[in-house]
């Protein structure tokens, strides 16, 4: 670990028992799973949809008040962060499987996004949450682009990176699409020796095309022609909803990874790891930040990334009763427990970033 | 007409494409259909939304759901099934069962019926009468099903075990009510476990009244033991000249089949319909469990003392799933379980015995299982 090491890892006896109050933890709010979940899902699904359909047509009645345009592009930013966070990204990794419903169901479910959700799941639900904060293994941390901690060697670039992270954040939906995309090396640099992809590589080209493609297509051709007279400002609302949501859901991921006190790790110290060690760097990995039910829901409960990561398969909405049983627990065994309000989380997240532009004071000594 | 038909495929693709390019979701339906559950709770744009209009027992053990179809379901014919599928407790479940009324009296009331079995240790059939008592609300797909009295009636021989009777009492109330005389000659061998246990009996009886042909044994399993080469001989002698129905529980399916090559009956005369899945029960000294990956047709038996995932089976037998973290977190192996029952040992849970979803790293096979693989 590299970053605030003034906490030694617990003797694996230590971490077993920890482990074991964490299954708990699980267990028992598993064994709540049930109609009070899919009721919630639905309706929030629900809200999703008004406010697709509401959105769409407000923009059109742009022509009678510039206010209808706005509340438009409120209503369809809104729908776009609800079917990403809330709804695509926990479908996505599982956690209404039980429901038996095709519509909402893991695999199959595709968002409201450039990324190709086949893409998405591969190395969102298995590279980062099976190798979190890993360097060389979690693609993830710094997404290549950004220098945030010492194991990453310093190049003039870095300088500049609060630019880069903000060009980031405001094409978000681009990086993230474009994520496997680069990994493998598909466009451009050295192909990688080793490749874990189960679709060839121009299956790969392909969906990423398409997906990107099939966005472009309904949020700059379609609905815009479709309201012809209206065509630029269908066309220029679209195109704010997709920005805003790209700010909004890159703000929360890096208030969830990139916070101050967020540690890495090297492959060699996950080898083998047991239950209790697993559960241990996730938590160490990840961070929370704390507000209204509305902010929660918003962030598709990313608002406890700590809970996430150690549950990836709960449903979300039942992370803020367990993130207090969970804190408790990381108090009992006197475990980091990173979690602070949003304000507060993000401004550690712009400090990681600036600080990480410098280069380092002096060479660390390799251990 | 190939035109008009190609230009309904190009309209029916094309509306595809729009709904998944402007959706996101596989139909326009899809998309709204949380809306539109708003007002019609449990509605599904894909299954037909009907009414339960009675629960009626038949015996201990078993009971009829009395159905009103939906007005766009299609119909049926005799000895076919449907998949009813409900919601409980968030989670949709789906059994197939054979539709136990005949199509005659469905024209006639606009009502099929279902005859259910209460499985012991079963999750949805003890539970269906209590949720659908009050006139509940339950989705079916359309009938579907090769198991069905060929239109020229030839002479005949049913065999049923238990609630296998079902698709049988369809069949016979439909030639009961159908105008015409039926004379070919019907045999049907009915197995239960006790005499309590024989359904629908006086309706089989009236039946016998009204079609000349037809002749029913009620066979007493505790009494005369099990389906055999014997009982053949003695129930229905000229059984080789017949067209053979076969519907019970697997074992019985399977026995039944080798009895009857053996005699000499060609498999093209055999029809056989499995019946719903067998009752689970999970003990601790559990048999050597099955292993059926449909798609490659590959099948593996396991060992019980050498407990394995059913990823590690998959690929002991040079099946390649997707995976990825292979500790139960990304999600990348799941795959659907087409019956059976799964242990998962990562949540310590096991499974329904029905259609579902599973992840294979962290599933261990508990009763024979089915995988769409
Ligand atoms: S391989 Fe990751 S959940 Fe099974």
């Amino acid at each position: 670990m590299s970053t605030a090491t003034n906490n030694a890892r617990p003797d694996s006896a230590t971490l077993d028992a920890f482990a074991q109050d964490l299954d708990q933890i699980r267990s028992t709010t598993m064994e709540k799973v049930g109609q009070e979940d899919a009721n919630y899902i639905r309706n929030v699904i629900r809200v999703q949809r008004i406010s697709e359909i509401g959105g769409r047509v407000a923009l059109v009645l742009g022509f009678l008040s510039p206010i209808w345009w706005v509340v438009g592009v409120l209503l369809l930013t809104l729908a776009k962060i609800l079917d990403n966070m809330e709804i695509g990204h926990n479908v996505m990794h599982g956690q209404y499987d039980w429901m038996n419903d095709p519509n909402i169901n893991g695999k199959r479910f595709e968002w409201d996004h450039a990324a190709d959700s086949d893409s998405w799941r591969r190395y969102h639900n298995h590279e980062h949450h099976t190798y979190t904060n890993i360097i060389g293994k979690d693609r993830d941390f710094g997404y290549g682009l950004l220098r945030l901690s010492d194991d990453t060697r310093w190049r003039p670039k870095n300088r500049w990176q609060i630019l880069t992270y903000l060009n980031l954040s405001i094409l978000f939906e681009l990086g993230v699409a474009y994520h496997e995309v680069a990994g493998e090396r598909i466009f451009m640099g050295k192909r990688r020796k080793t490749s874990n992809l189960p679709i060839t590589r121009k299956e790969l080209r392909n969906a990423f095309f398409s997906k990107a493609g099939r966005q472009f297509f309904k949020d700059y051709v379609f609905f815009p022609l479709l309201c012809f007279p209206m065509f630029l400002p269908v066309l220029a609302g679209n195109f704010l909803a997709n920005i805003l949501r790209n700010l909004w859901t890159s703000t929360v991921i890096f208030c969830g990874h990139f916070t101050e006190d967020i540690h890495t790790f090297k492959m060699e110290e996950c080898e083998n790891e047991t239950q209790g060690e697993w559960y241990y760097r996730q938590i160490l990995g990840s961070s929370n930040f704390e507000g209204s039910r509305w902010l929660h829901i918003l962030s598709g409960h990313l608002s406890c990334q700590v809970e996430h990561h150690l549950f990836p398969d709960v449903p979300a909405h039942r992370y803020p009763a367990m993130a207090k049983e969970v804190e408790a627990v990381c108090r009992k065994y006197n475990i980091p427990y990173n979690t602070g309000s949003f304000g507060q989380q993000y401004l550690t997240v712009v400090k990681r970033v600036l600080k990480y532009s410098l280069p380092p004071k002096q060479v660390p000594i390799e251990a | 007409m190939s035109i008009s038909i190609n230009r309904a495929d190009f309209i029916h693709t094309a509306w595809r494409w729009l709904a998944r390019n402007v959706t996101n979701n596989s139909s326009f339906s899809a998309y709204f259909e949380p809306l539109v559950q708003m007002f019609y709770t449990q509605w599904r744009a894909d299954r037909f939304r009907s009414n339960v209009i009675d629960v009626r027992r038949e015996s201990a053990d078993m009971y009829s759901l009395v159905i009103k179809p939906n007005k766009r379901w299609q119909g049926f014919e005799a000895g076919q099934y449907i998949e009813l599928t409900v919601e409980k407790e968030g989670a949709w479940v789906s059994r197939f069962f054979s539709i136990s009324s005949s199509p005659a009296y469905f024209e006639q009331s606009g009502l099929i019926e279902l005859s259910i079995r209460i499985q012991e240790n079963g999750q949805i059939t003890p539970w269906l009468p209590q949720a659908l008592k009050a006139g509940g609300v339950v989705n079916i797909s359309q009938a579907a099903g090769e198991f069905c009295l060929e239109r020229a009636l030839t002479p005949t021989l049913m065999i049923a075990g238990g609630s296998g009777i079902t698709p049988f009492r369809s069949m016979l109330q439909q030639l009961a009510r159908r105008r015409e005389v039926v004379s070919q000659p019907i045999s049907l061998l009915y197995y239960a476990r006790s005499s309590e246990h024989f359904l629908f009996r006086n309706e089989l009886k009236t039946f016998q009244q009204q079609l000349p042909g037809l002749v029913v044994h009620f066979i007493d399993t505790r009494d005369v033991g099990f389906f055999s080469e014997a009982h053949l001989l003695s129930y229905c002698e000229d059984f080789r000249s017949r067209d053979v129905y076969i519907c019970g529980p697997s074992p019985m399916i399977v026995h039944a089949r080798k009895v009857l090559q053996g005699q000499g009956v060609k498999q093209e005369q055999i029809h056989y319909e499995f019946f719903g899945p067998e009752p689970v029960s999970l003990d601790e000294d559990r048999e050597a469990s099955n292993v059926l990956f449909q798609q490659s047709g590959k099948q593996v038996t396991t060992d019980k003392d050498q407990v394995k995932t059913l990823l590690a089976l998959a690929e002991e037998a040079q099946i390649k799933p997707v995976t990825g973290c292979r500790i139960g977190v990304c999600h990348q192996c799941i795959c659907q379980k087409k019956s059976g029952v799964v242990y998962n040992s990562k949540t310590k849970t096991y499974s329904d015995t029905g259609q579902e979803d599973i992840q294979l790293c962290v599933s261990v096979p508990v009763a024979d299982v089915v995988l769409e693989l």
